[in-house]
């Protein structure tokens, strides 16, 4: 499976979803095919769930999609028990899982080209549905159900690692201008201000 | 802290306008968690690492709470690299309520606190957080509100750091 081709079909798929990716080729991936101000390109490893979870929280009626990677979910595996306590039922996590530390450009391989299996961890955390999907068809569904019913989902995507992303003209939005898009996207759309001028 | 303390400082909290708090249990200012479980104006979030405590504030605050994260000074160690690459570099207001432990005020200090608690000013500076050492009672409420209003001004993590009586 080919984590390009999961993003050209979900991208036109989102509506008012909100969208917290992690680093790597996803970011630029996602950043290149949707430009929506509900996404919030987060560059960083290890913080996206988390962000996610706390957005998940915050605004309880609306979707939340994260987009992981193997490497920065392994980097901050406590996640996964607290998410599973919380169980916020309007969070879809999708690790896009291609064994590899491609950022590097020497592709290390990570943990999950051994002995782990993420969607096992999850499991074994207490996320109940939890799960791996290796074929478009089979990501499509886990995407569609996670766009049209509630419930906490973690989909370990497992893709082929690619170096697409590398040929695609990196955005020259930085992040605090991703911040504020993303701010005014939600002031805008739940009526409330969210950045004070004081306190 | 005796109990007095610990209302004190949860209304501070409140009066604030502090509505979301991610915690990690430790043995200085525990008892504002029974205090702000009671109260339904706090949402409450337990988390197993400092480190996710800052970055699902983070969040939690991008979606419109006003937030705070409770830990151990020793969480600062742990979760200094959320709080820069998430607190600062993206610019989130989020209010550190630190427990003071290791410093000279702290009435529990001991070899085991002790290498934390003098090197976690530098750290603080080095990450170029803003804070504030509270050693007791007085005022409280301005403080914390004087707290609040600089990272909503910085649009960045404020630290709280508390000591003495709060160490009683």
């Amino acid at each position: 499976m080919i984590r390009y081709e999961c993003f050209e079909w979900l991208a036109p798929q989102m509506t008012d979803e909100l969208v917290v990716t992690s680093l790597s080729g996803q970011r630029v991936e996602w950043g290149h095919l949707s430009k929506r101000d509900a996404d919030l390109n987060l560059g960083s490893m290890g913080n996206a769930l988390a962000v996610g979870i706390g957005l998940a929280l915050a605004l309880p009626h609306r979707k939340v999609f994260v987009f992981e990677s193997d490497g920065s979910v392994l980097l901050s595996l406590f996640n996964l028990p607290t998410l599973a306590n919380l169980n916020p039922s309007n969070l879809a996590v999708f690790v896009f899982d291609n064994q590899a530390y491609s950022g590097t450009r020497i592709s290390y391989p990570s943990a999950t080209a051994g002995k782990t299996d993420l969607a096992a961890v999850a499991r074994g955390a207490g996320i109940e549905h939890s799960v791996t999907v290796s074929t478009l068809e089979d990501f499509k569904k886990e995407a569609a159900a996670a766009l049209t019913e509630t419930g906490l989902r973690f989909v370990v995507c497992r893709i082929e690692e690619t170096v697409g992303h590398r040929k695609i003209t990196r955005s020259n939005v930085d992040l605090l201008e991703t911040k504020y898009r993303f701010v005014r996207y939600l002031e805008r759309t739940e009526g409330k201000t969210i950045f004070h001028g004081r306190g | 802290m005796n109990e007095e303390l610990a209302g004190s400082l949860v209304a501070a909290l409140r009066a604030a306008g502090v509505n979301f708090v991610t915690y990690l249990p430790e043995t200085r200012l525990s008892q504002i968690l029974p205090l702000m479980q009671k109260d339904a104006f706090f949402q409450l979030v337990p988390v197993g690492s400092e480190a996710e405590g800052v970055s699902i504030a983070a969040g939690a605050a991008l979606g419109g709470k006003v937030v705070a994260s409770y830990m151990e000074g020793t969480g600062v160690y742990v979760a200094c690299y959320n709080i820069l690459t998430v607190g600062i570099r993206y610019g989130v207001p989020i209010l550190l309520l630190v427990s003071y432990v290791g410093s000279f005020e702290d009435h529990r200090n001991s070899f085991l606190y002790v290498q934390r608690g003098v090197k976690l000013i530098p750290q603080l500076e080095a990450l170029d957080v803003q804070y504030r050492v509270i050693r007791d009672g007085r005022s409280l409420e301005r403080k914390v509100k004087d707290a609040t209003r600089m990272m909503h001004a910085l649009k960045q993590p404020v630290a709280l750091l508390f000591t003495e009586d709060f160490t009683l």
